[in-house]
């Protein structure tokens, strides 16, 4: 998982370079500077320390569309990655034991061909469709358009892991936990006529991930160097999924989908939902989730080998624009969770609420949360939140305020309560640039005062070459 | 090495940007400087001032194709009786600088019978209006059926980005709890997502391993998005995680968790005594509720977050073949005995 990064560096180079020739380019480039503190460990018994960390960001963002060539249609080039350097201590989510460090966050070259029947995509994205799981790759996928509505895609590559050598320091927080992933779906749509959006939509999918070489200790050697080696090769990860929509009129949709781990021989995840606009200012959703979250861990981990419990949730939420500029809505969803012993159940509760105003320049809006996952009990805790957040635009400036509340079911670190607020201001410069200062203060369990400041400035802006055929 | 390659790449897209031949977009054009309504009314026909357009078979940015009539021509003077009216109002067109949003051909269109300009324009501008009013689609739909070119994501042949487009509209509205049931629509329709987020929008928040922050600290003045961990995360997140732990291990590997848990001295990694999270009774105490088989059993993926690198180092010494705590399976466990020899895992127990 720690292969060279000069291929992507390279590669954002010659696509920064590209983009020049691009019919259409939105770039971005934020600075940010923040200043605050981090909790760090201590002996037992020991107050904890506090850190000081002052990271300097540099994020650039370029997409650039219809990308002049005579091979594909809709050529695009999309690089999106940052810098950082951290002028204090070093922040725990760095993932480096370096100062400066950097990534990509996506960065990919994708056209098409044959009058759009073929997609292809090289670099590293996401793959979103089926049981994909928005898996994030450094490889390549395609797209291929069949007549009849029928639809085949399949990707394979390297499951992302932090590669540039800046961030080599920690291990790797790839969450598919392999070094190999292919797959892919066949899919068919039947379009109906009516509505825009009306008709059905199939596929049948398949994920396969597999590492490359496992090295376990063997527990039977007391002094704990003896170890085995694995070839590779290992499943990871290999689920067969099915997927469905279904929208037969105008004002309802019908989700569902379903992933089965074959190597686990269950079901790891099923959802569906049913989205109505019931009229113009009500819209209604119900869903249903149920997951076997020991099947979400990499099953070259001994940790997935102990547990087959399934947890469930059920519920929906109504959104109501009561005026135009007034809408108000809840939602509330069952949770089914395993008690751990047998196949015995209790039940927990989410529950959330928003309303929101916004008339000219001024937004105002309320929130309210409420979670208990089962019992309460040891290492089962619940809150009840509130929040309140308001933007009003001034002209070429806005300011923004947000207050948040969490009131805990139990203490955590000897205290009930976390209270945070956040002022920020900004303000629109010329050509595309833009300014925003904010601070941030509370008290929370971990920190009995906290303080953060960030200042950032903002290029965004879109670029045409020539005009559009 | 890599920090040259990646300043390498900073100073490319700063070139990039100032490319010679990119112009910025202009924010918006000049006012509507012409009444249309009463002209429609009066049964003028568009093609008196716009009569060029019956030959454009594409649409230009600076091109509004308008010619006014000459002057004391019959096309004006049928209602406007001062003859030097036209002096007098000194009507000057100012060009349009912004780029179309759709791709159109005027001339295939008006040259099919029963179409005319009002077929499509219900509503021309009047003078003073910012913005000409959207020609809606269902005056495409009206005679095509593009329903085939929707449910296969095909809208960039007419639409030329749908990316600027402000807010989601018709039947890609975003209301109701998105944050909740967008996956669930993603996955057949990942490529109708597609047509107006690139992919660095869902890295936003999808891209844990590699992201510089979360997106509620990048953006601290975007108080009306949905954000997930927005506010004091730390407090809340083994709350959240043990409502639905799943959704953690879909962007977070162990050893994300292990980096601030070793941080905070809480897992085996950590350089000092680690200070142990478990209540009493953990080890061994079946009957006391704090018993760590029964918690396994409830949430794997808790112990995951400290122990999942180690865990056949902890877990198997006493779970091992003939170990003290027996057999660790599940009752559905049903793997197949001959993957104990090929599997590194099988044979840290089974060796």
């Amino acid at each position: 998982m720690r292969t060279t990064p000069r291929t992507f560096a390279a590669a954002l180079v010659l696509a920064s370079a590209a983009v020049a020739r691009a019919e259409v380019i939105d770039a971005s480039a934020t600075t940010v500077v923040t200043a605050g503190q981090q909790l760090r460990g201590a002996l037992p018994g020991v107050t904890p320390g506090l850190d000081t960390v002052a990271p300097v960001y540099e994020l650039i963002s370029l997409q650039a569309h219809d990308l002049r060539n005579p091979l594909f249609q809709n050529l695009e080039v999309v690089v999106a990655g940052w810098a950082s350097y951290d002028t204090a201590d070093r922040r725990w989510n760095s993932g480096s034991t370096d100062n400066f460090t950097g990534d990509l966050t996506a960065g990919y070259v994708r056209g098409q061909l044959f009058s759009r029947a073929l997609t292809l995509r090289l670099g590293r994205a996401y793959v979103a469709a089926g049981a994909g799981r928005m898996l994030q790759l450094d490889g390549g996928d395609l797209l291929l358009r069949l007549p009849g509505g029928l639809s085949l895609s399949a990707f394979g590559g390297a499951p992302v892991a932090q590669r540039f050598r800046t961030r080599a320091g920690e291990q790797s927080w790839n969450p598919a936990g392999g070094d190999l992933a292919y797959g892919g779906r066949l899919g068919w749509t039947l379009p109906l006529p009516g509505v825009y959006g009306r008709g059905l939509d199939i596929g049948a999918s398949y994920v396969e991930v597999t590492d490359a070489k496992l090295t376990v200790k063997d527990p039977t050697d007391p002094a704990g160097l003896r170890t085995f080696t694995d070839g590779g090769g290992n499943v990871v990860r290999q689920d067969a999924g099915l997927d469905f929509r279904l929208q037969p009129g105008a004002a309802l949709v019908l989700t569902a989908s379903g992933t089965y781990a074959l190597a686990a021989g269950r079901v790891a995840e099923l959802n569906a939902a049913a989205l109505w606009t019931a009229s113009e200012r009500v819209f209604v959703t119900a869903d249903f989730k149920r997951l076997a979250p020991d099947l979400f861990l990499s099953q070259n981990s001994i940790l997935s080998v102990f547990t087959d419990r399934e947890r469930t949730d059920l519920g929906g939420g109504v959104r109501w624009q009561a005026t135009q500029a007034t809408s108000l809505g809840a939602d509330y969803h069952v949770l089914v969770e395993p008690t751990g012993e047998g196949g015995k159940t209790e039940l927990g509760h989410e529950a959330a609420a928003r309303a929101e105003w916004e008339a000219g320049h001024s937004r105002l809006g309320a929130e309210l949360s409420y979670l208990v996952a089962g019992a309460l009990g040891t290492g089962q805790n619940g809150y009840v939140g509130g929040r309140v957040f308001g933007r009003r635009d001034l002209g070429r400036a806005f300011v923004t305020g947000d207050v948040q509340l969490h009131s805990f079911k139990q203490e955590i670190n000897g205290t009930k309560l976390a209270v945070q607020g956040t002022l920020s201001a900004g303000y629109a410069l010329a050509g595309g640039w833009s300014a925003v200062v904010a601070g941030r203060a509370g008290v929370t369990p971990f920190l009995e005062q906290q303080a953060d400041l960030l200042v950032k400035l903002v290029y965004n802006q879109t670029y045409r070459v020539r005009e559009v055929k | 090495m890599n920090r040259h390659l990646l300043v390498a790449a900073c100073a490319a897209f700063l070139a990039a940007c100032a490319a010679k031949d990119t112009k910025p977009v202009p924010k918006a054009d000049p006012p509507y400087v012409f009444p249309h309504s009463p002209h429609v009314d009066g049964d003028v026909d568009c093609k008196a001032c716009h009569g060029s357009i019956v030959n454009s078979s594409r649409l230009e940015a600076r091109v509004r194709h308008v010619g006014l009539p000459r002057k004391n021509s019959d096309t004006c003077n049928g209602c406007h009786d001062d003859k030097d009216f036209q002096d007098k109002i000194k009507l000057a067109i100012p060009p349009r600088t912004r780029a179309f949003d759709v791709r159109f051909d005027h001339k295939a269109h008006l040259a099919r019978p029963g179409v005319v300009c009002t077929t499509c324009h219900k509503a021309p501008p009047e003078a003073g209006q910012a913005v000409a009013a959207r020609v809606s689609m269902s005056a495409c739909t009206s005679c095509h059926n593009h329903q085939a070119d929707f449910t296969a994501a095909r809208c960039t042949p007419c639409h030329v980005d749908l990316k600027r487009y402000e807010k989601p509209v018709a039947a890609f509205r975003h209301a109701g709890d998105f944050l909740r049931t967008h996956g669930s629509l993603a996955r057949p329709t990942a490529e109708t997502c597609a047509q107006c987020h690139d992919q660095t929008f869902c890295a936003d928040c999808h891209s844990a391993t590699t992201a510089a922050a979360r997106p509620s600290i990048l953006y601290p003045e975007a108080v009306q998005r949905d954000f997930i961990h927005r506010g004091d995360y730390q407090s809340r997140h083994m709350i959240d995680a043990g409502a639905n732990p799943a959704s953690c291990r879909k962007c977070h590997g162990s050893a994300f968790c292990e980096a601030c848990h070793t941080q905070r001295n809480l897992t085996q990694f950590s350089p000092i005594q680690p200070q142990n999270p478990h209540p009493a009774g953990w080890g061994t105490d079946k009957a006391g509720g704090n018993f760590h088989g029964t918690a396994a059993r409830k949430n794997i993926v808790a112990c995951a977050g400290c122990h999942d690198s180690a865990g056949s180092a902890i877990c198997v010494r006493c779970h091992m073949v003939g170990g003290i705590g027996g057999n660790p399976h599940p009752a559905s466990w049903n793997r197949d005995a001959d993957e104990i020899p090929k599997n590194a895992m099988c044979r840290a127990c089974h060796g």
